[in-house]
């Protein structure tokens, strides 16, 4: 898979008068093994962005290209076989299946892609135990912390190996500990394993661990910042320009 | 183990109870199913075994159409058929033997309850089939009352070689000599006993009479000569006559049989469709409540085929399981039945029931039936649950708008056949009236998701008057009508059930209006002298007419007035005719008259001593499609006659059989029948009641067929039959609402669930434990109340309905069933403050941090 390109990318909710532009005419690029954080205000379209992105939804104009795909012209089956192989997904609420194990979660979707459920269990191992969870891995969600909850998650997003993992305010959902540990891990990912990340978070200080942000406002990308090396702890440059383009 | 089995199995395991409570909707649904379709096969296979027993091995059987006795002459058509070997007239009848006849110790169950007497003549009857004597000798034509039984009926009766054994004749008891023992019996049946023709004959006053024809034919005959032969015979014998192999089991008894089943199986059939009910909703709600998984699922890259998979496997798990234990715990209920049931059909129908009979069709149609209908119940929800896009389902709130527009219609459609189920009332028409109790339930259902609402509301405002009051009543309002599909549907299956509890209130209100009187009028007499069967008539020998004679000059003695039996065949139908004195009937006992080409019932009576005309109940008039003034052909073995219909009347002991009533005159001229089968009896007013009771029972020891019993006393048993019946109904019909339990009790725990995060704000801003359990339990009042609501309104329509239905056959007007609803409103609340118990002990148990930090 090569870059990622959205091109005039438009979502609207309703009609008439009561006609919201959620993203209107974005275009972004994102280059292959880029960590991307994707900030701004409530309502500015973050997360429309990362579901048009990943497929889950349809723009009502413009389109993304993938890989040289352009998913407008895929149907149902075929989004969600590119969904399956290419693309990995981390949600804030964690979202794991409350009746499987760690480990099956983890696999979750390479079983769904038809691999034998040893073989599937063995790769989401793999991935549990390079993040520190393996002697945790037939627990269920309800017996694992938030933080640990997160981190089965990135594994099951990375379990198929995709090119492009998409994380929706990952760590929206944990304390000040577990946010550093998820924004770095996913940093090591995107670093270690040349995978390509984007991640929408309203924490400055959580992207401040990306390579790049892009600040949406009102629908639209107002700015993009090139981050300095800094190992995370230029999350004061990042408070900045959000306070410029705040004003 | 695949995806979609592993998690079918896990989110069963994951929610036990619920799991656990569908599952029983399932079970429920196939063990009244198969239990019930158990005991009929068991008894038609014992009646067949009781029949068989008494065709033996020949090659073929012919008997009249009717089953009557017909002239020993048409075995002369035989003579020249080709392919015949040999035949053999006989007069073969079963007959019934009084309770405590051979052991007068009614503390001791009887051994004998029937024997088949048949009359043969002995050297016809040797060239049909063998006859290997262990002890004595073969009957001879010139013997008069001897007879050959069984070593085993000889052991039994305790009698032996040149003993003598009784049975019950027309002239009271007849004396056997027993000449010859054959070997123990080991095939099911009643008893064999052999004697001559004429002994026959007059034990069952059927002079020069036989029934059936046994025919061997040419050795080592193909399957198609066989076929040739079978047809040379018919053709000898003519249309009136039945060439078998195997001679029919009863069909007066059959026919009962088949409408208690039928009856049952619409009883299992609605069951497993409420059960049905229950998994479609509790599906519906799992969808929903996993919405957020789904979408995950969707979004990790499970395609639509995936998520209908897990859904159906969750429906096939349980619909397994559900029919497996439906299966087990049915035949235990079907095997139990049968058992309770063997002595009560020894003691009145004088069949030896035997072991429970499955076969292989009911287990496949149970199978089929149980895992079918839970699949298809999963299959809607799991069809939305594939439409729903990840967004959506990871955005729950997306979903609310498809259902207000989708409830919109079905309200419209509702309404609409609402409106036309009524008119069809009032159109008076019962071809209009009998789909419209279908109808009205459909319409009902369809309009109660847009009534939920007011109706919650209204409801709401009724409960906060004396109970949750401080806003709880509105929060539990709100929260039923969050969802107004979900609670539709639960409302929808307590209508059900309630609709059937009242309805069946409604029918019992009804019958027992006109119930109680019709046994009154028509069994009232101050004594009635009842054969061993009373329901199937053909079975008991009756008496002569000596014997109502003889009771008619017992001083005191007002008047006697007995009823004789034939069958007899009318347009292809097996039908019973019952004759009378049109003169003493009136006056000792009464039919139930609905309708009558003459100004009064006296007409009706008299004119049946005119020519032949006849009285028909409401079942042979519907079983004919023939209107009161028409005339039927009816076949007899002497000819066919031509009777005219001149009343629509019913009696009480044959309302569901085919009855016809002629007089006495014409059931001799035309079917040559003399012996009594039933009688009754008044004494004068100025009688000396005592001295004419000893009187009437000296003389009635003579006749042991006949137990003596007075009209009150019969009268009290049989109310007290009914008003069991009735209780009994009452319980298997609440039975049948419990379904409805579950599916509510399923609905509030899901409520809770879901509202986990909500119930413990509630908690947090200082809500009580109390309020909170207050808060489910007026959720559930709500439901039921809107439920028991329209379960009145359909009650009401399909008690009509019923009752519409029954008239046909039984003369009865709809009363109002205010102890039905009384019932059905009873249980709604019951039910309501039961269901809430497991799901608000729930809520007001959860820990307020955790509850908020669910998800």
């Amino acid at each position: 898979m090569s870059n990622i390109q959205a091109e005039k990318l438009t979502k609207t909710y309703g009609a008439g008068s009561t006609k919201i532009t959620a993203l209107d005419h974005v275009n972004i690029t994102i280059k292959e093994g880029e960590f991307v954080a994707i900030m701004g205000p409530s309502g500015c379209g973050k997360s429309t962005l990362l579901h048009l992105l990943g497929g889950l939804d349809k723009p009502s104009e413009g389109h993304v290209l993938i890989g040289g795909h352009n998913l407008t012209d895929l149907n149902d089956d075929k989004l969600t076989e590119l969904r399956r192989r290419k693309i990995g997904f981390i949600f804030q609420f964690f979202n794991l299946i409350p009746v499987l194990s760690a480990v099956e979660n983890a696999a979750l979707p390479v079983t769904l892609d038809g691999v034998k459920p040893a073989e599937a269990n063995s790769k989401a191992t793999e991935w549990l135990t390079r993040f520190g969870l393996s002697d945790r891995l037939m627990n269920r969600p309800d017996q694992l912390s938030g933080g640990q909850q997160q981190r089965v998650a990135i594994a099951r997003a990375l379990v198929a190996d995709p090119e492009l993992i998409l994380a929706d305010e990952p760590t929206g959902n944990l304390d000040t500990r577990s946010s550093d540990e998820i924004a770095s891990l996913l940093r090591d990912v995107s670093k270690q394993y040349g995978r390509t990340i984007v991640m929408v978070t309203h924490d400055p200080r959580i992207a401040a661990y990306a390579n790049r942000i892009i600040f949406l406002k009102d629908g639209k990308v107002v700015d993009e910042t090139l981050l300095e090396k800094k190992n995370g702890k230029n999350a004061e440059d990042v408070m900045e320009k959000m306070k410029q383009l705040g004003d | 183990m695949n995806i979609e089995l592993t998690l079918a199995y896990r989110y069963l395991g994951g929610r036990k109870l619920r799991t656990f409570l569908t599952t029983l909707a399932v079970v429920f649904g196939v063990l009244v199913i198969f239990g019930m379709n158990i005991i009929l096969p068991t008894m038609i296979e014992s009646l067949q075994a009781n029949v068989q027993g008494a065709s033996g091995l020949v090659d073929f059987s012919a008997t009249h159409i009717s089953g009557e006795p017909f002239s020993i002459s048409v075995a002369d058509q035989l003579k020249n058929a080709d392919g015949v070997r040999a035949y053999s007239p006989s007069l073969t009848r079963v007959v019934n033997i009084p309770a405590d006849f051979y052991d007068d110790d009614s503390n001791q169950p009887d051994k004998v309850t029937a024997l088949s007497l048949v009359g043969v003549i002995p050297e016809a009857a040797r060239s049909v089939r063998a006859y290997p004597l262990v002890e004595g000798r073969y009957l001879e034509d010139a013997d008069t009352n001897a007879v050959i039984i069984s070593r085993t009926l000889a052991d039994s009766l305790n009698a032996h070689l040149g003993g003598t054994i009784r049975i019950p004749s027309v002239d009271g008891t007849t004396e056997l000599t027993i000449v010859g023992i054959l070997p123990a019996r080991t095939s099911p049946g009643n008893e064999e006993i052999l004697v001559n023709l004429p002994t026959a004959q007059t034990i069952t006053n059927q002079s020069g009479k036989v029934n059936t024809i046994d025919i061997v034919i040419e050795t080592f005959a193909s399957e198609e000569r066989r076929n040739e032969i079978q047809t040379n015979i018919q053709n000898a014998f003519g249309k009136n006559y039945a060439v078998g192999t195997q001679i029919s089991a009863d069909t007066q008894m059959f026919a009962s049989l088949q409408l208690g089943q039928a009856m049952m199986n619409l009883f299992g059939v609605f069951a497993l469709f409420m059960g049905g009910f229950i998994i479609f909703n509790t599906f519906r709600t799992i969808v929903a409540e996993r919405r957020r998984d789904i979408g995950m699922l969707r979004a990790l890259g499970a395609n639509r085929k995936t998520i209908i998979g897990i859904i159906l496997a969750e429906g096939l798990f349980q619909g397994i399981l559900g029919t497996g234990l439906g299966i087990f715990f049915g035949y235990f209920m079907g095997a139990g039945i049968v058992k309770a049931m063997r002595p009560m059909m020894t003691q009145f129908l004088n069949l030896q029931i035997g072991e429970p009979v499955i076969s292989p069709t009911l287990v496949i149609v149970s199978i089929a039936l149980g895992v079918g209908v839970t699949v298809a119940a999963g299959l809607f929800p799991a069809l939305s649950a594939s439409r729903v896009t990840p967004l959506e389902a990871l955005r729950p709130s997306a979903n609310e708008k498809l259902f207000e527009g989708r409830a919109g219609w079905g309200a419209v459609g509702g309404a609409v056949i609402i409106i036309l189920t009524l008119l069809a009332i009032f159109s008076g028409r019962a071809e209009f009236i009998m789909p419209g109790g279908f109808f009205f339930l459909l319409g009902l259902v369809l309009i109660t998701p847009i009534l939920v609402r007011p109706l919650a509301l209204l409801f709401g405002k009724i409960l906060a008057l004396f109970y949750a009051r401080r806003g709880i009543s509105d929060l539990a309002q709100g929260n039923l009508t969050r969802q107004p599909s979900r609670a539709a549907v639960t409302a929808s299956t307590t209508m059900l059930a309630l609709t059937v509890i009242i309805a069946i209130g409604g029918m019992i209100s009804s019958l027992t209006f006109t119930l109680y009187d019709l046994i009154r009028a028509n069994l009232g007499s101050d004594y009635l002298f009842i054969p061993p069967s009373i329901a199937l008539w053909s079975s008991n020998v009756g008496a002569n007419k000596d014997f109502a004679e003889q009771l008619k000059n017992i001083d005191g003695v007002d008047e006697v007035s007995a009823l004789r039996y034939s069958s007899a065949v009318s347009n292809g139908q097996l039908i019973s005719l019952l004759s009378m004195d049109p003169v003493a009937f009136p006056r000792v006992s009464a039919l139930f008259f609905q309708t009558n080409i003459f100004a009064d019932e006296v007409s009706a009576y008299a004119s049946l001593d005119e020519g032949r005309n006849m009285i028909v109940n409401g079942a042979l008039l519907a079983a004919l499609k023939k209107n009161v003034g028409d005339t039927v052909n009816i076949v007899t073995p002497d000819g066919s006659f031509d009777y005219r219909i001149v009343a629509v009347a019913t009696d009480m002991l044959n309302a569901k059989v085919t009855t016809g009533y002629i007089s006495h005159d014409n059931m001799k001229k035309d079917f040559g029948v003399q012996d009594d089968v039933f009688i009754q009896l008044n004494l004068k007013k100025d009688a000396n009641r005592q001295a004419a009771d000893a009187a009437i029972r000296a003389l009635s020891a003579n006749y042991p067929t006949f137990k003596v019993i007075s009209g009150v006393e019969y009268y009290n048993t049989m109310k007290s039959q009914l008003d069991a019946t009735f209780s009994a109904l009452y319980i298997l019909f609440f039975v049948l609402a419990i379904p409805s339990l579950i599916a509510m009790i399923n609905t509030l725990t899901i409520g809770v669930i879901e509202r986990t995060r909500e119930i413990g704000m509630i908690r947090a801003v200082g809500g009580t434990r109390k309020q909170i359990r207050a808060m489910i339990v007026s959720e559930a009042l709500l439901l039921s109340a809107i439920g028991t609501a329209f379960g009145i309104f359909g009650g009401l329509y399909l008690g009509y309905v019923i009752v519409i239905a029954l008239e046909s056959i039984f003369p009865l007007g709809f009363v109002f069933p205010t102890a039905g609803i009384l019932i059905g409103i009873a249980i709604g609340l019951i039910f309501g403050i039961f269901a809430a118990f497991i799901p608000a002990r729930q809520a007001s148990r959860m820990n307020v941090v955790d509850a908020l930090r669910y998800e």
